[in-house]
C-alpha cells in the first residue's frame, strides 16, 4: 500500500547468490528450485520435484502441513524442521509470486547456526555476503574464548587464595598448623557439639637445649618434634604448634580415656628418644594434659583449653614425662 | 609496580601475557625469570584479564630485547608470529581467519577488528587500524596506538596469517613512518591455505 516500486525478475543464479537457502515451489507444493546451501542440508538429495510436506515438518504456524497453508497462515515468519539426517531448526518467510501460483520461501538457520555449520561443513561461501552468520559465529567463538580465560583466571586466583589461606594457618618452622588454625578447628568442633579428645603438650628440658646448644639446635628439635607428632595422628586430626615449645593435638571422635592415654604415652616415649644435632645429643621429653569433650556440660574453647592447661600443670607437677587426664570432672563443669 | 586490578581489560595485559608465553615457549622458563628479575617485577605471571601499569609492556619487552641481545622490534614481531602459529593460541588464529575467505579479504577486515573485538569485550581498547589500497596487490596499513610495539606485533601476525592463507607476501614496517606497514601480495594462492572450519567440533 504505502510502498511503490517495480516488480523485479531475478535470474536463478542471482537468486542463489542473494538467497542461498531459498526454495521455489509450484502451487501444488512441488519444488522447482532450491538454493545451494539448502541443498547441502539435504545432503545433495534431489529436491526438484519433491513435495514440500515430504521435505519439511512444519513447526509453526500450528496445524499447517502444506506450503500453501504455511504461506497463507504464517503471516510473516514460519518455522520448519527438515526431514533430513541432521535435525536443525529453520525459520523463514515466504510469499506467492506475481503469477499467483509460484511460492518463494527464504530460509535461515536462526539460533541453530553453529550446529548447522558444524554438521554440514558450511563455509562463508555458503552464506550471502549480507548475512550476519559469520559475525554470529565469530561472536560465539570470541565469547567462548573470553569465558575460558575468565574461568582460568578464577581457578588461578582461587589457587592463590587457598595457598595464602594455607600459609596463614601454618607454622613456618614445623609445617604444623598454627595457633589460629587450632583455635578455628576447636571452635568448629565445639559449635557442632562434636565429640573429640585434646592433648596439650609441653616440651620438658627444651630451654636447656636452647641455652646449651643455641637457637639452631632448638629449632632443629622443634622441627623433629613436629615431624614425630605429625606421624602419630590421623589425617583428620589437627596438630598445631601454639607457642614456643607448646603443641596441641585435637582428635575428632576420639574420647576413650585409655585410647587418648595410649597416644599420649606413645608421644612421650618417642619424644624422649635422644636426638642429635650436628653430633651433639639433645634430650627432651614432654608433659601432656588430656581433656575429653564428653566431660564438659557446656562446650566452649576457652573452657576446654583452661582444663587442658590444668591437666598439663598437674602432669608437670607429678614429675616430667607424664600424661594426666583432666580428672577433676566436677571442677571442669562450667 | 602497582598490583593488578580488575577494572576493565587492557591490551597491555594481553601483550604482557603473550610476551611471557612467547619467551617461556621459545627461550625457556629460566630466561623469563631472568627478564622478570631484571625488570624488577614483583610477579612472574601476567593475567590477560587484569590491568597493569601503562608502559609496562614496552618496558618488559625492552628488557627482554636487552637480555636476548636482539632489537625490541624483532621481539614484538616474533611474538606476533608466535601468537598466530602456536597451537596453544589456536583461538587467535581462528578469530582472525573469520575476517575473510582469502588473505586480501582478511586485510580488508582489519579495519573491523576493533569493532569485532568489542562485541566480545566492550571495554577493550584496540588500536585504530586503517587500510588503503595502493594498487591491485599493494596495501598500506596505518596502526596508531600508545604502545610502540603494537605495529611490530601486527607485522608478525600479518606475516603468519599470510602463511596461514597460503599467500606469498612482502610485509614490512616502514622505518621512516613508525605507524605504517606496507603489504605486497605477490601470489594469493602460493600454497594451500591451512584448514579452517567455521565451527569447532562439538565438545
Amino acid at each position: 500500500m504505502g510502498i511503490t516500486g517495480a516488480d523485479v525478475a531475478i535470474p536463478a543464479a542471482g537468486l542463489a547468490r542473494f538467497m542461498p537457502m531459498h526454495l521455489l515451489l509450484q502451487g501444488d507444493g512441488r519444488v522447482i528450485g532450491a538454493g545451494p546451501t539448502l541443498r547441502r542440508v539435504f545432503d545433495g538429495a534431489a529436491l526438484v520435484g519433491a513435495r514440500f510436506e515430504d521435505l519439511f515438518e512444519v513447526r509453526s504456524p500450528g496445524g499447517a502441513i502444506t506450503v500453501g497453508e504455511v504461506v497463507e497462515r504464517a503471516g510473516q515468519r514460519f518455522r520448519l524442521a527438515p526431514r533430513s539426517r541432521v535435525r536443525v531448526g529453520l525459520r523463514g518467510l515466504g510469499m506467492r509470486l506475481a503469477d499467483g501460483e509460484t511460492i518463494l520461501l527464504n530460509l535461515s538457520f536462526g539460533i541453530d547456526l553453529v550446529a548447522a555449520v558444524r554438521e554440514f561443513g558450511l563455509t562463508d561461501a555458503d552464506f550471502a555476503a549480507t548475512d550476519l552468520a559469520m559475525e554470529l559465529l565469530y561472536l560465539a567463538e570470541a565469547n567462548a574464548a573470553v569465558t575460558r580465560e575468565l574461568r582460568g583466571l578464577n581457578l588461578r586466583l582461587e589457587g592463590a587464595r587457598l595457598a595464602a589461606e594455607e600459609e596463614a594457618m601454618t607454622d613456618p618452622l614445623t609445617g604444623l598448623r598454627n595457633r589460629r588454625a587450632a583455635d578455628l578447628f576447636l571452635e568448629r568442633l565445639c559449635t557442632a557439639r562434636a565429640p573429640f579428645g585434646l592433648l596439650q603438650i609441653d616440651l620438658d628440658f627444651f630451654k636447656a637445649v636452647n641455652d646449651s646448644l643455641g637457637h639452631a639446635a632448638g629449632d632443629f628439635v622443634l622441627g623433629e618434634v613436629g615431624r614425630l607428632l605429625h606421624d602419630q595422628v590421623r589425617a583428620e586430626d589437627c596438630v598445631a604448634r601454639i607457642g614456643g615449645d607448646e603443641f596441641v593435638i585435637i582428635l575428632p571422635d576420639r574420647t576413650a580415656p585409655d585410647v587418648l592415654a595410649a597416644i599420649a604415652e606413645r608421644i612421650i616415649t618417642r619424644l624422649s628418644e635422644p636426638m642429635r644435632f650436628e653430633g651433639a645429643p639433645c634430650q627432651v621429653s614432654a608433659s601432656v594434659g588430656i581433656v575429653r569433650s564428653p566431660d564438659f556440660a557446656a562446650l566452649s574453647p576457652a573452657e576446654v583449653l583452661a582444663a587442658a592447661d590444668r591437666a598439663l600443670y598437674a602432669a608437670k607437677h607429678a614429675g616430667r614425662g607424664q600424661a594426666m587426664l583432666s580428672g577433676d570432672r566436677a571442677g571442669d563443669r562450667g | 609496580m602497582a598490583p593488578a586490578t580488575t577494572t576493565g581489560v587492557e591490551m597491555d595485559a594481553f601483550l604482557l601475557r603473550s610476551l611471557e608465553g612467547y619467551v617461556r615457549a621459545t627461550f625457556g622458563a629460566g630466561q623469563w625469570q631472568a627478564v622478570c628479575r631484571r625488570a624488577a617485577l614483583t610477579i612472574e605471571t601476567f593475567e590477560p584479564m587484569l590491568r597493569y601499569d601503562p608502559g609496562t609492556a614496552d618496558r618488559v619487552a625492552q628488557v627482554t630485547a636487552d637480555l636476548l641481545g636482539r632489537p625490541v622490534e624483532t621481539i614484538w614481531e616474533d611474538m606476533g608470529t608466535y601468537l598466530v602459529t602456536n597451537p596453544e593460541h589456536e583461538g587467535v588464529r581462528r578469530l582472525l581467519r573469520f575476517g575473510g575467505a582469502g588473505f586480501t579479504d582478511f586485510l580488508h577486515s582489519l579495519e573491523e577488528l576493533p569493532g569485532r573485538a568489542r562485541l566480545a569485550l566492550p571495554d577493550l581498547d584496540l588500536p585504530e587500524i586503517a587500510l588503503r589500497e595502493l594498487g591491485p596487490d599493494r596495501f598500506e596499513i596505518r596502526c596508531r596506538w600508545r604502545l610502540a610495539g603494537m605495529v611490530r606485533v601486527l607485522v608478525g601476525m600479518l606475516t603468519a596469517m599470510a602463511d596461514d592463507y597460503g599467500a606469498l607476501c612482502l610485509i614490512e614496517a616502514d622505518e621512516a613512518a613508525p605507524d605504517r606497514i606496507v603489504v605486497r601480495v605477490l601470489d594469493s594462492f602460493h600454497n594451500e591455505a591451512r584448514r579452517f572450519d567455521l565451527a569447532l567440533p562439538a565438545g
